[in-house]
């Protein structure tokens, strides 16, 4: 419990701040100007001063000099009406005096009371990083535009493709999608590619019982199993193509048929589709039918490469090892240098590269310390080697670039000249009459 | 704006404010006594103090409405 001393020439606002204080446990007595409560202070002792900093007989700053003088100094809190006046009167008196602007809560009241305010302030915590729709991390941007997009996508119940390259979180936007729409229907996500031709129609349809060898039961197929919800089917162009008007007919009459079964079974749930294949080359290569594909890609969406939001790298970084210390109770801790030379990093495999080489670096650490042991080159094997030279760029010669290659093809076959020609669908002769303008080979040779 | 009427300015939205925080207070009351640590009537009174609040702040800002406009202007 402690002893207050409200100051403060409004009686209705003291009025009520004393029920308060006393309802929060702590006696209270009040003061309506300066004069009052130096009055109070000759009597009484007080752990805790609230004082109005505009008294009729002058400023609560009066006050200080004379608090300095007592034997037990009370914490003093001002009460001010405008916020601006804080700055001036931490001028005034240091930082060691806490603040409340009217019109004040009593929250507020509770917090200065208890001292809690000053914690706050001093020790806040690090800002814990955003997930957006509950799975996406990232303020880049690129990924403004995705949380954009999503949001607009997620108010209708339009077919999304998601487009993108391998390891950019395809599946983490599709479970974004469904936890942005307000549905009550589950999430379901499978593999296209993980399925025989002879499964993937029980696994997308379902079948019913002794319809194929080893169908001992009935099975609800994955449309099914999304009723009201979302169907996230992965790596859509990798599904076998004579099946595909099967999944058409299901897009467009909205009602499947189970494998070994007749009757027509009402489905209803959004489709995202994925694939780590662009646009030009969906259109090219005839892995998806056309019709499907307007079925699909009513909304199609381009997820960004990690390498075009790099900024978003520490943040990632911060996240997975974040994840992995709550894991393995380790308390590893990036540098910033650390975090520069991730950033520098192209990361081919993007968001799923970073994620694998975060968990690698956790595991190569001393569990007992906060460094973080990062090795001393950054690649995978999937990983397109990164030329140091720039490649083609607009503004080089045809001769230039001419040049390059043969001397690239050159050391590829070690300098056999018939070998390199061959590759080059050049002549030997043209080769050496070209080495010869480079002045690379003598007459005699 | 010269520095007296800066004063007069600041004088008038004390004077609204005040009643804010008038405001502000007796709900922490009303919500007190709805959770039952004060006695109910309490909270028909502070409801009744607000309303006369309201019009406070509603007169404070009257007033300074018309202290701008007789104000002379530049």
């Amino acid at each position: 419990m402690l002893t207050v001393l409200l100051v403060d020439d409004d009686p209705e606002f003291t009025d009520v701040a004393c029920t308060i204080i006393e309802f929060l446990g702590h006696e209270v007595l009040t003061a309506a100007n300066l004069a009052e409560a130096r009055d109070w202070l000759k009597k009484e002792t007080f752990d805790h001063i609230l004082l109005d900093f505009m008294l009729p007989d002058g400023s609560g700053a009066h006050l200080f000099d004379e608090l300095e003088l007592l034997a037990k100094r009370p914490r003093v809190t001002l009460i001010t009406g405008h916020p601006s006046v804080r700055g001036i009167i931490k001028d005034l008196c240091g930082p060691n005096i806490d603040y409340l602007v009217k019109p004040i809560q009593r929250e507020e009241i509770e917090a200065v009371l208890s001292g809690k305010k000053d914690g706050k302030a001093s020790e806040e915590e690090p800002p814990a990083i955003t997930r957006h729709f509950e799975h996406l991390i990232g303020e880049s941007a690129p990924m403004q535009e995705l949380y954009k997009l999503i949001e607009r996508v997620s108010k209708t119940s339009a077919n999304v493709m998601l487009l993108g390259e391998s390891g950019v979180g395809k599946e983490v936007v599709a479970a974004a999608i469904h936890q942005a729409s307000d549905v009550e229907g589950p999430y379901i996500a499978t593999n296209c590619g993980a399925f025989s031709k002879e499964l993937i129609g029980s696994e997308l349809f379902g079948h019913e019982k002794g319809a194929f060898t080893g169908a001992v039961g009935r099975k609800d197929g994955v449309f099914e199993q999304a009723e009201g919800g979302t169907l996230f089917l992965d790596e859509i162009t990798e599904m076998p193509i004579d099946m595909q008007p099967n999944l058409l007919r299901v897009l467009e009459n909205k009602v499947v048929i189970r494998v070994g079964g007749s009757k027509t079974i009402p489905v209803n749930c959004r489709v995202v589709s994925a694939t780590n294949r662009n646009m030009e080359e969906i259109a090219q290569s005839k892995v998806l039918r056309e019709d499907i594909y307007f079925r699909l890609a009513v909304f199609p969406i381009t997820i960004p490469t990690l390498r075009e939001r790099k900024e978003d790298i520490p943040l990632l970084a911060t996240h997975f090892i974040n994840e992995l210390n709550a894991e393995n109770g380790t308390g590893f801790m990036w540098q910033d240098t650390q975090l520069e030379t991730l950033q520098a990093y192209d990361w081919p495999g993007n968001v799923r590269e970073l994620r694998h080489f975060v968990h690698r670096a956790a595991i190569m650490s001393d569990p007992e310390k906060s460094n973080i042991e990062l090795p001393k080159s950054i690649e995978s094997p999937f990983a397109k080697k990164q030329s140091t030279t720039p490649a083609l760029q607009a503004g080089r010669t045809i001769e230039d670039v001419e040049k390059e290659l043969i001397f690239a093809t050159l050391e590829k076959v070690n300098g056999n000249k018939t070998m390199a020609a061959e590759m080059l669908g050049i002549s030997t002769k043209t080769l050496y009459n070209r080495l010869h303008a480079y002045g690379e080979i003598s007459k005699d040779d | 704006m010269t520095e007296s009427e800066l004063s007069e300015l600041a004088k008038h939205i004390h004077d609204a404010r005040k009643p804010l925080n008038r405001i502000s207070m007796q709900a922490e009351l009303v919500k007190m006594a709805l959770n039952g640590d004060v006695p109910t009537d309490k909270a028909i009174d502070a409801l009744d103090k607000i309303i006369t609040s309201t019009k406070d702040c509603s007169d404070a800002l009257t007033g300074l409405m018309s202290a701008l406009s007789e104000s002379p202007s530049e």
